[in-house]
């Protein structure tokens, strides 16, 4: 059917051309092959084929365009850093009352089978801040400053208590390998508003990647096209990135062109679609050559913009992850996620809640700080919601190491949501007198995820995919609107 | 296939595609579909043991009798059984089944149909005990093979055929010949055909021309190197010790094993006890042996205060969910921490199986004969003689040392070599005779005193005559062994009761050499018992999904209640029967799969069939696959005849972007290989489990943390740069185009035609030469390009764009 499209002379066009010309046969192959080419659904699903990266239209009109989620690799103790517990400080050292713990479970239980599991008051100052009075410790001096930008969430729950599980719950939904994550849906519902960029880009840095790696950010069982793009911190962005030194730019883009037109006729004469993806994975490359380079390349940034962030060229850091992913989002990348390590403060070497936190909180205090501040001065803030968390939070109790930790604890940790439609000032949720659990306001990380969907114009019951014979969703058969929260 | 209904046996049609199947005339039968469906939804939480709400639901009786709040099912009224208003989730009651997944909507439709019929049952119903009765822990009996109207099908074509006939379809015709050589060749040996290997098979017009071909195949020696790579998957196979600091480790003979055992057809049974329990075969071999590695691919953490029986107990809990996974395809490892949710193993059996493999030490095998052992030892016996002289020469070492000793700095002491470093971290009266002296060269070396460093240098020159072996890593079975008990929650500090090992009470039983002491290979061999229902099941499954993409089980790792029911019951009991009454071959049922029609369908969609099965789970055609990330390099360096086609030896390191090692906690070296052992095929690259060779996890190669029983296939942009970018890639093409020009003959055409040749193994249409055609007038057009590079950057530019075909990389 699409053989009058095949006799086009290629290589005098540009490729943008080609496409335009010669290219709508992949888009018409695909729908006729679909089971109902009149569903809704069919036609996002075969775009996904044609356009992975399109802006087709959400369920309802959206408040943010894209996200920015600030991952706290290891889950960081709320309890140090924005809840405070006078109470917790009186009883330190005292055995936490068993009506808190009877029936519960936690990691690392072996150093509570020793000896019974004492509470463990911080020994960090806290002030109240801004006019909405919000408690921050003296770890965030800077992020203290812009309380009245943010909604902090004091009572967020979630169901697993090991870092990978509890990490893919948190971007998943589910804590089973092989669901979606929540950029993969995202880009899946909305596309990207970025022909040269991934729609959803991973960064990393602190001393380690992310337990569980790549399914944090894998697509499951969403087309292939939706998965996270990790961009590396040091040398080139994107491993081979570059041409060979010896292909030009233009002999590059004509083996880009050959390549596509061989495997259009190649999807015409075996049907296949996941050519079609494959085209589009080509195509986005060779966008990603020219766009990738010029992404990190800090020089268009004053001096002044490197110093908000505390930006040292060359030098990978949290700083210039934040800085890169407002560049991202200027670009229209629709998902950005940042994965900062290690919150893991168990008390062993290296994860004491005394220098090392002191060490991570101050590698983000400035940059997540800046990042707001320069959104808003770009008036980019209203359009992009940030989110900053981890995997889970941490326990009231104390655990005897090396050194002074605490425990991973799923009954509450503390998040914060900032921009895109997003309530400014407030705290919501009260936990009780340790900090142990939710009293008031509980938010589960299915309802963070509901919100983070809701503010890009999607409905999350709504957001669903058939795989396996269910519709599939990123909050599983749960989740609820935080609509307090909302602006 | 027992206790399940054509209708759960189908869950991937939606009922509108299908309307014949659900609203079938025929009354619902209690016993084939509700019963299964209750035992896997609700009896967990309704069963006889602690019932939610006093309310049963292992017996219709107990279902219409109901709980404290009522009966749950009113006869004849759907609409008013709680149980109906409880799974659409409506009204007052939560919706059921708490927490989980929804019944689907055909479900829902079966149990509404059959209270409305009347809620009928057989009078003497037996109480469903949890998944006791689960297809898959029934063994397989081997079905009778459907009989088609064309005589002499492949037992394997009767059932799928027969299956789609009923569905109303039929079969996709043969794929064309080019077509089939390349896929069955991919498939047998990951190895593209060669020119001249397809222009035979087109012209060979024998009725056996395809099994010659298949048989010349499977007798390949590149048969293991293609088929290791799955089960090195399974096993979890990496040349480091992983977590943090990832130091290198040599267990490249067991790869090498692996390979070995495939290409000489090592009975499956076989293969499997001696991975498991080699060491403990009678007069076991060396490769016996070596065989054990099996369960030596589990990380080993060397960070410094760490307690090293936690990471033991860790390694003994990834080989019982290793070993479960694999072999039986179950979740046993849910059971580490609690009894298994939904499958009926308790935390008690779990414990039990972990008895069987807790009772190893873990050396270190030498390779070498007795010869090159003496020569060692003579060695060995003039270093402890010039010590000896040394110490009789120089008594003052011992003071001077432990002074020495005394100020070394931590870090210093843990960047030595592993038996130094032991030797430290011992009390001076622990240290071996050979530590001693090994800590004495060290001492020696760091005097910087003139006169000891003669010394070292007349005892380096001996080390230097040491000769030194390969090794690998073995495990061997503890003379007293390890008693084991349940860890509470799975926490290695908190023991609870103690077990003796066993097997879980809803396999068959264990029959031990010696009763009273069931032991390892007592277990091995049960795994192998023709009655353990899963063992040979799970093993075809997954060589059913190398060849279709999918297994007839889709959860390859789970065959329990929570697993995808089979989609052709019947041809996966009749494949695993098959390969028992086979004497467990790999290769005949490799060779049966590669033979049947099915296998041979052509691969190009059906709109007919695609649209009411879109998994091609109906098998009405094949299905396009794209390589795995060690084929797409091999496949490469094939083409351009650049392959170094030797066989096993230590792993190697290819080129690999700049970088990469930066990324691990310990920056580790990659000196590039130089020489053959720089194209040699992808499963020979050495594997960092904390920095993997990137070209391979770009395209979905296992992270080598805890098994894989199947690889995802993504296609994504950084495959693209890759295949486009990546300097491996780019000295292939280099080598192709240089092919074309000295093997391809003088004009264009011939040229392309040779190119399109040797990359796809086809004649290019003639849409396809134009494309071509036309790109290598426009790159000799190009201005930039100077007249004496023209030729060689225009062949160049075909070679590259042929290997970033798709078409490439997939199997079609």
């Amino acid at each position: 059917m699409n053989q009058t499209n095949l006799q086009c002379p290629l290589l005098n066009r540009t490729r943008r051309h080609f496409f335009h010309e010669c290219g709508v046969g992949i888009g018409s192959m695909a729908l006729s092959a679909l089971a109902n080419p009149n569903s809704a659904k069919a036609e996002r699903q075969s775009k996904a084929f044609t356009q992975p990266a399109a802006p087709p239209r959400g369920h309802f009109p959206a408040k943010a365009k894209s996200v920015i989620y600030l991952f706290m690799a290891g889950g960081p103790s709320q309890l140090e850093l924005f809840d405070y517990k006078p109470e917790l400080q009186k009883m330190s050292g005292k055995p936490i009352p068993d009506s808190f713990t009877a029936g519960k479970r936690f990691a690392f239980m072996d150093t509570f089978s020793k000896e019974k599991p004492k509470l463990l008051g911080t020994q960090r100052k806290f002030k109240q801040h801004g006019k909405s009075g919000a408690f921050v410790s003296e770890l965030l001096p800077e992020f203290a400053k812009i309380v009245d930008e943010v909604a902090i969430l004091k009572t967020v729950a979630t169901d697993v208590f090991n870092h990978a599980p509890a990490k893919l719950f948190a971007n998943t939904g589910s804590q089973q390998f092989g669901r979606p994550s929540m950029g993969s849906w995202v880009t899946y519902g909305l596309g990207s508003e970025s022909h040269n960029l991934p729609g959803f880009v991973v960064l990393q840095s602190g001393p380690r990647g992310p337990r569980g790696g790549a399914v944090n950010w894998g697509s499951g069982f969403l087309p292939t096209a939706y998965q996270g793009v990790p961009l590396r911190s040091a040398g080139e962005p994107i491993l081979n990135l570059a041409n060979p030194k010896t292909i030009s730019k233009a002999q590059q883009q004509r083996a880009v062109d050959a390549v596509a037109v061989l495997n259009h006729q190649r999807m015409v004469a075996t049907g296949d679609q996941e050519i079609a993806t494959r085209v589009a994975a080509y195509e986005m490359a060779f966008r990603m050559q020219t766009s990738a380079p010029d992404l990190i390349d800090f020089s268009s940034e004053s001096a002044q913009t490197l110093a908000l962030y505390g930006v040292e060229p060359g030098k990978p850091s949290f700083a210039n992850q934040c800085l890169l992913a407002r560049r991202m989002v200027e670009r229209g990348v629709r998902f950005v996620q940042l994965y900062h390590s290690e919150w893991d403060h168990h008390g062993g070497p290296g994860i004491s809640l005394n220098k090392d936190l002191e060490v991570t909180c101050r590698d983000i205090d400035r940059p997540m700080t800046a990042l707001i501040y320069d959104l808003k001065a770009r008036g980019l803030l209203d359009e992009t919601l940030v989110v900053w968390g981890g995997e889970f939070g941490r326990t009231p109790m104390g655990e005897i190491r090396e050194n002074t930790g605490r425990n991973h604890h799923i009954d509450t940790s503390t998040m914060w949501m900032a921009g895109g439609g997003i309530k400014p000032g407030i705290v919501h949720g009260k936990t009780d007198e340790f900090g142990f659990g939710p009293i008031e306001d509980r938010v589960h990380m299915h309802d963070i995820q509901a919100t983070i969907l809701n503010q890009l114009g999607l409905e999350h019951t709504r957001l669903t995919y058939r795989f396996q014979g269910r519709d599939f969703r990123l909050t599983d058969v749960e989740g609820q609107v935080i609509s307090k929260i909302l602006a | 296939m027992v206790g399940i209904s054509l209708v759960l046996a189908l869950p991937f049609f939606a009922p509108a595609a299908f309307p014949e199947v659900v609203q079938a005339t025929q009354k619902v039968n209690y016993t084939k579909e509700i019963k299964p469906l209750l035992a896997q939804k609700c009896v967990s939480c309704h069963g006889e043991e602690r019932p939610r709400g006093g309310l049963r639901l292992d017996t219709a009786a107990n279902g219409l009798k109901g709980g404290k709040s009522g009966s749950a099912i009113v006869a004849k009224k759907a609409a008013d059984s709680p149980l109906i208003i409880a799974i659409h989730g409506e009204g007052s009651i939560a919706r059921m089944p708490l927490k989980r997944p929804p019944l689907k909507p055909e479900e829902i439709a079966l149990l509404t149909r059959w209270i409305e019929e009347g809620a009928l049952a057989p009078r003497d119903e037996v109480p469903t005990r949890l998944n006791q009765t689960h297809w898959a822990f029934l063994p397989p009996v081997r079905p009778p093979v459907p009989s088609l109207p064309t005589k002499g099908v492949h037992p394997i074509d009767a059932f799928i055929v027969d299956r789609l006939h009923k569905e109303g379809f039929s079969p996709s015709p043969g794929a064309d010949k080019a077509t089939l050589i390349r896929r069955v060749k991919l498939d047998l040996v990951g190895l593209p055909p060669t020119p001249a290997e397809v222009a035979n098979f087109l012209e060979d017009n024998q009725p056996d021309a395809y099994e010659r071909l298949v048989n010349g195949f499977l007798a390949s020696p590149h048969f293991g190197e293609r088929w290791a790579r799955p089960w090195l998957d399974a096993a979890r196979y990496a040349d480091s010790n992983g977590y943090s600091i990832d130091a290198p480790r040599s267990i490249w003979s067991y790869r090498d094993w692996v390979i070995k055992s495939l290409n000489r057809d090592q009975p499956y049974d076989q293969f499997l006890v001696e991975q498991l329990a080699g060491d403990m075969l009678a007069n076991a071999t060396m490769d016996q042996k070596v065989a054990t590695g099996f369960h030596r691919n589990t990380q080993i953490n060397q960070e410094g205060g760490i307690d090293q029986e936690q990471f033991r107990i860790d390694s003994v809990y990834d080989r019982v969910a290793t070993t479960s996974t694999v072999v039986l395809g179950l979740t046993i490892g849910c059971a580490q921490c609690h009894d298994h949710k939904y499958d009926p193993v308790s935390q008690r059996e779990y414990f039990r199986l972990f008895a069987f493999l807790n009772n190893v030490d873990e050396p270190t095998l030498e390779f070498a004969s007795d010869k090159d052992f003496a020569a060692r030892e003579k060695v060995r016996d003039e270093i402890i003689d010039y010590h000896k002289k040394l110490n009789a020469k120089h008594p003052e070492i011992v003071t001077q040392m432990k002074d020495w000793e005394s100020i070394l700095s931590p870090v210093f002491k843990v960047d030595q070599p592993p038996e130094i470093k032991d030797s430290f971290d011992r009390a001076v009266d622990k240290r071996t005779e050979n530590q001693i002296r090994l800590l004495t060269e060290l001492f020696l070396k760091d005097s910087k005193d003139p006169n000891y460093i003669a010394h070292l240098k007349a005892l380096n020159a001996k080390r230097k005559r040491e000769p030194k072996f390969d090794t690998t890593l073995v495990v061997t079975e503890r003379e007293k062994p390890r008693t084991t008990y349940i860890h509470i929650n799975g926490d290695f500090t908190r023991k609870g009761e103690e077990v003796s090992p066993g097997v879980p009470a809803v396999l068959p039983r264990l029959t031990a050499r010696n009763p009273m002491k069931p032991d390892r290979l007592d277990f091995a061999k049960w795994l192998v018992d023709p009655a353990n229902p899963l063992t040979a099941r799970v093993a075809v499954n997954r060589l059913w999904q190398s060849y279709f993409g999918r297994g007839l089980v889709e959860t390859e790792n789970d065959f329990g209640t929570q697993g995808t029911p089979p989609s052709h019951p019947e041809l996966l009991d009749w494949l695993a029967t098959e390969l028992v009454a086979k004497q467990w071959s790999l290769k005949a049922l490799h060779r049966e799969i590669v033979l049947s029609s099915t296998y041979k369908q052509a691969s190009q969609t059906r709109d007919d069939l695609d649209r009411v099965d879109s998994g091609n789970r109906l098998l009405g055609r094949q299905s396009r696959i794209r390589l795995e990330a060690e084929l797409i390099r091999d496949n490469a360096l094939a083409v351009s005849g650049l392959l170094t086609p030797t066989i096993g030896g230590p792993s190697v390191f290819p080129h690999q972007p700049p970088g990469v090692m930066e990324l691990g906690q310990m920056k580790r070296p990659w000196k590039v290989s130089t020489g053959p052992d720089r194209f040699r095929r992808g499963l020979y690259t050495f594997f960092w489990r904390a920095t993997p060779f990137p070209a391979m996890l770009a395209f979905d190669a296992p992270n080598s943390f805890q098994t894989c029983t199947k690889r995802n296939r993504s296609n994504t942009p950084i495959q693209a740069l890759t295949l486009l970018n990546d300097a491996s890639f780019l000295e292939c093409a280099q080598a192709l185009s240089q092919r074309a020009e000295k093997e391809g003959g003088t004009t264009d055409l011939a040229r392309i035609d040779f190119l399109f040749k040797a990359t796809l193994g086809r004649k290019a249409t003639p849409t396809e030469n134009q494309t071509l055609v036309e790109l290598l007038r426009a790159e000799r057009n190009d201005s930039q390009t100077g007249l004496t590079h023209r030729e060689k950057d225009a062949w160049l530019a075909i070679a590259r764009v042929l290997l970033n075909t798709d078409e490439f990389i997939t199997r079609e």
